[in-house]
């Protein structure tokens, strides 16, 4: 059976103003016992399931940023995962990274660990837009990023950009996309600005400082890039995620096709098919319970089959080829309309949703919408 | 019911009694007050101090009672209790203690559970005083010419003024109130100088076991074992097991199974006998069959006439009550069926509305009965349910000489087959402290109040009384009087009269169809200012949809105002960090549960509270 992993870093040398992730700034000093504490529940892991499991189809560094992380310290993490876990040769191995915290150097070392895919946060080539929300680095240090890692021999690289930010105008938008596209790159992620609690961009609503584009322009916005990037070749393949064909990022895919997938690090998730996992946020609980050799996870539930089915529906809903109907009945070993037959109807009426031979998916028009859908979908 | 608390009851009242009581060891008296005077408090003390019940077994007790009635600190339903008490001559008398429902609804209730008693105590809460609705009651009580004793509770907090209160009962309800006593049913100070003036100052029950049954029925409960029961005062004669006994204005008959009285519990006894108070129970099915009001009396040798005062069941304000999902219509009729087994002043009839399908129209006493049975509805019976904005009862002259009364404004005829329409009027009594007076006429004033008269009932607290429309009332008059007074008007209405008003139905319509169920009826002068508030509110409830929706007001073909709802621009949740798909799931759960309180009605997902929102507006 096919599975992934997904290791967390959960730090960051600033929060940026719209995340409310598990990542933390200023707690620099915990780094090397944070990378310690990671090997061990790596090494543990693989001891439990490593000779059990066929070798894992993905693995997916994120943050946080990793790049915060020494390159002896990502090194070390690199190889606790190769000895713990049987890594497929073809592997798509991903870590995100924020353009201004890695050089060229550290981009060749990061390929030479067997990395082959990158994702830069990049948001936006904007420099004033970029300060407005608490990015760390500038548009020049993006374009640089994205160079030196061609140069290092990455050929599979992915940007993400944001959309509907404070003080955001279509032309700006526009422009970096434009950007973006003359850059060679194979995969673009587009999200639209969401106010989280807890935020600094929420602190600013609440003072009244904070001027978002009108929802208008936060549709443009939102037509635009799904328009402009098919046109350049950028497929959709799922709500948010755009690609060369070839270039679908596999592991965020696993999350959507109910494959598995082991987390490791402080937050992170992990999925077993029946279960689901989540790890401690608080870093220093992380590091104390691995240097007790106790368990950082804690069960988030049990998976009954009323969630199992909609979490199935709606997590492949997202991606452009919907649910796949046989999939559906191979798992709950009844067929997708005998659960979701109303509720298809009802999408479809509403121009949401279309049903073909094997599949369900959203339309253009659903895939704007997709709460509509998605909540129709919960029993 | 508790082992130890039953037998001592029973050898308290029943134990080898074959007799009934005599009745100059019998006093039956209720409580008067004002919410929050410590009705509730008395009671408690007067039970624990005669030792009715322990402590202990009182909360046991207590906790079996409605959830509703604790959380809101009313009296729902009435409770009655039987305590012993060896008064100062050394002799053990019977009290029976009837409580009643302490709201504006349930007048009529009130009455009858008065007309059960010779006697009453005024409680009045000596930082307080006088309240509008004590003051109904008093007027009542004395009309029933019972005994009052007056109390000044609360006497042992700081901010008591016991001389101002004393002061006030006297000028206000023209009741000696010299021998008032001086109690804090907190601290149990005078608990038994009330027992010793109920038993002194209170008069015995008159009439006699040899006369033919005349037994009142105050109030009734439906027991899923026994069928309905109906509480009674035994005027004259007495029941016992296995008497053949007939309802006089139902013309039920039944035969007596079980007869008893309350300790607060139901405990069954031998016999009721003249004077007495307690429980009945027989072949009664239904509580419909047991009317408050009604008199009980034996087949054999009927009484010549039933007591006076009777009245049927005569709702005030109507609305329709309709299941978010249509699927539970037959739940809900279910569901109604069984709250009328305990309250016959529940009436319901179905009825279909275009915009939300099959539902009940239900007429209730008043809002908080129709906001208590609502609650129930949802909370014991698990129903969603969307209500209609309440309606009073209109009168309808028709051009052709008939007359409508109309309790649902979708079922007024078109404006141009009436006459003339009537509504109904309530003399409106508010008690405020001298300084909000000015407030209380501007928003009565404003409600189409007519002036009637004010008085002073003391320097600074005056009772202003208003005739004013009943449709008035149920809006927002109470909320608007607490908010302009801080919380001081006190406000007690009772139905006056019918009187002709210039009412014009006014239509909502939504993405340019009508909605039966947003209709109501106002006064013309108001109608296009209602429009606009009402096409306000509704813009600022209705979510954003995938379109966009217009709201208007119309009058006849008049539109009087429009406000729309814009086009939800886009709805998708983007980001997913690491795999966690527990919270997304969350986030769609929580949209879900927001949504069950929507109806579809035509292709507009419209939330419950849209159809209250004429309540709000203002």
């Amino acid at each position: 059976m096919r599975w992934g992993i997904y290791i967390h870093i959960p730090f960051c040398r600033q929060k940026c103003f719209y995340c409310d992730f598990p990542s933390f700034a200023g707690r620099e000093n915990r780094m090397e016992a944070y990378t310690n504490a990671l090997c061990r529940e790596i090494s543990a892991q693989g001891t439990f399931i490593g000779s059990r499991q066929e070798p894992a189809a993905t693995v997916y560094i994120g943050g946080g940023t990793p790049t915060m992380l020494s390159m002896s310290e990502l090194t070390a993490i690199v190889c606790a995962l190769r000895k713990a876990f049987p890594i497929a040769v073809d592997a798509e191995f991903t870590m995100e990274a924020n353009p201004g915290t890695v050089g060229a150097g550290e981009l060749k070392e990061l390929r030479e660990l067997g990395i082959n895919r990158l994702s830069f946060g990049v948001q936006s080539f904007d420099d004033a837009l970029l300060r407005r929300i608490g990015r760390v680095h500038t548009a020049a240090q993006a374009l640089e990023a994205v160079e030196n890692a061609q140069i290092a021999g990455f050929k599979n690289l992915s940007l993400d950009l944001m959309y509907g930010l404070p003080g955001q105008t279509l032309g700006q938008l526009e422009n970096s996309v434009e950007t973006a596209f003359s850059l060679g790159i194979q995969h673009i992620s587009i999200y639209g600005l969401q106010l989280e609690e807890g935020t600094v961009f929420a602190r600013q609503r609440d003072m009244g400082r904070l001027v978002l584009p009108s929802e208008e322009t936060a549709e443009a916005m939102y037509d635009y890039m799904t328009v402009s990037l098919p046109q350049h070749g950028y497929m959709r393949y799922e709500i948010s995620n755009f690609a060369l064909p070839g270039f679908e990022s596999r592991h965020n895919l696993g999350y959507w096709q109910d494959v598995p997938y082991l987390g490791l690090g402080a937050a992170a998730h992990s999925y077993t098919g029946e279960q689901r996992l989540a790890n401690i946020t608080d870093i220093d609980s992380y590091i104390q319970l691995l240097a007790a050799q106790k368990s950082p996870a804690l069960e988030e539930e049990k998976i009954t089959r009323k969630i199992a089915m909609e979490e199935f529906a709606f997590l492949a809903l997202r991606t452009t080829q919907g649910i796949d109907k046989k999939a559906f009945e191979t798992k709950f070993g009844c067929p997708l309309a005998s659960v979701y037959r109303e509720a298809i109807h009802r999408m479809q009426e509403k121009g949401l949703l279309e049903e073909k031979q094997n599949h369900v998916h959203l339309t253009r028009l659903g895939m704007k919408y997709g709460n509509i859908v998605f909540e129709e979908f919960m029993l | 019911m508790n082992a130890i608390m039953k037998n001592s009851i029973c050898k308290q009242f029943a134990g080898g009694r074959e007799e009934a009581m005599q009745t100059k060891y019998i006093r039956n008296f209720s409580i008067i007050a004002h919410i929050d005077h410590g009705k509730s408090t008395l009671a408690d003390r007067l039970i624990e101090y005669t030792g009715t019940l322990s402590k202990r077994e009182m909360e046991a007790q207590v906790l079996d009672n409605m959830d509703l009635e604790r959380e809101r600190g009313i009296t729902i339903k009435a409770q009655t209790v039987r305590l012993s008490y060896k008064g100062e001559d050394g002799e053990f008398y019977e009290l029976n203690l009837i409580d009643t429902p302490g709201h504006v609804d349930f007048h009529y209730e009130v009455s009858r559970s008065l007309a059960a008693c010779e006697g009453a105590l005024l409680v009045v809460d000596a930082t307080q005083g006088v309240e509008a609705q004590t003051l109904a009651n008093v007027y009542m009580a004395l009309e029933h010419d019972l005994e009052i004793i007056p109390v000044i509770n609360k006497i042992d907090l700081p901010s008591a003024d016991p001389e101002r209160v004393r002061k006030e009962i006297e000028d206000v309800i023209g009741l000696d109130a010299s021998t008032a006593i001086m109690a804090s049913a907190k601290t149990g100070e005078g608990i038994k100088e009330i027992l010793d003036a109920v038993v002194a100052r209170i008069p015995a029950p008159k009439g006699s076991d040899e006369e033919p049954l005349q037994a009142l029925i105050f109030d009734s409960y439906f027991d899923s074992y026994k069928g309905a029961i109906a509480h009674i005062r035994v005027m004259d004669g007495y029941i016992k097991k296995g008497m053949q006994l007939r309802m006089m204005a139902t013309g039920k008959f039944f035969e007596v199974t079980d007869v008893g009285c309350f300790g607060p519990a139901p405990i069954n006894v031998e016999l009721l006998g003249t004077g007495e108070v307690g429980f009945v129970a027989g072949s009664l099915k239904n509580v419909k069959d047991v009317r408050v009001g009604d008199t009980v009396t034996t087949a054999e040798n009927p009484a010549l006439q039933a007591l006076p005062g009777y009245r049927g069941v005569t709702p005030m304000v109507y609305c329709g009550l309709y299941p978010v999902d249509s699927a539970d219509y037959e739940n809900l009729k279910d569901a109604l069926e069984k709250l009328q087994l305990n309250d016959a002043s529940l009436v319901f009839e179905p009825e279909t509305s275009m915009a939300l399908g099959f539902g009940c129209r239900c007429g209730f006493l008043g809002l908080l009965h129709m906001d208590v049975m609502q609650e129930r509805l949802e909370r014991e019976y698990n129903l969603k349910l969307i209500t209609t904005a309440p309606s009073v009862i209109y009168h309808v002259h028709k051009t052709d000489g008939e007359m409508l009364t109309i309790d649902n404004p979708s079922k007024l005829p078109p404006a141009t087959e009436i006459a003339s329409m009537e509504e109904p009027f309530v003399k409106a009594t508010v008690i405020v402290p001298n300084d909000y007076v000015g407030a209380v006429m501007e928003i009565s004033q404003n409600k189409r109040g007519e002036f009637k008269s004010m008085d002073y009932l003391d320097v600074n607290r005056v009772m202003i009384i208003y005739h004013i429309p009943l449709s008035e009332i149920i809006y927002d008059y109470f909320d608007k009087l607490k908010s302009a007074t801080r919380g001081y008007a006190s406000l007690d209405y009772e139905l006056a009269d019918y009187q002709e008003a210039k009412l014009v139905k006014l239509d909502i319509l939504l993405n340019g169809e009508p909605v039966d169920a947003l209709s109501t009826i106002v006064h013309a002068d108001n109608a296009a200012a209602r429009g606009r508030m009402l096409a306000a509110k509704l813009k600022e409830i209705i979510p954003q949809q995938m379109f966009e929706i217009p709201i208007q007001a119309a009058m006849g073909n008049k539109i009087v105002a429009r406000e729309n709802v814009r086009a939800m621009r886009k709805d998708v949740l983007a980001k997913c960090y690491g795999g966690d798909i527990t919270r997304k799931r969350k986030l769609l759960e929580k949209q879900k549960e927001g949504k069950k309180r929507m109806k579809a009605v035509g292709s507009v997902e419209v939330p419950q509270e849209a159809f209250m929102a004429i309540l709000k507006v203002d």
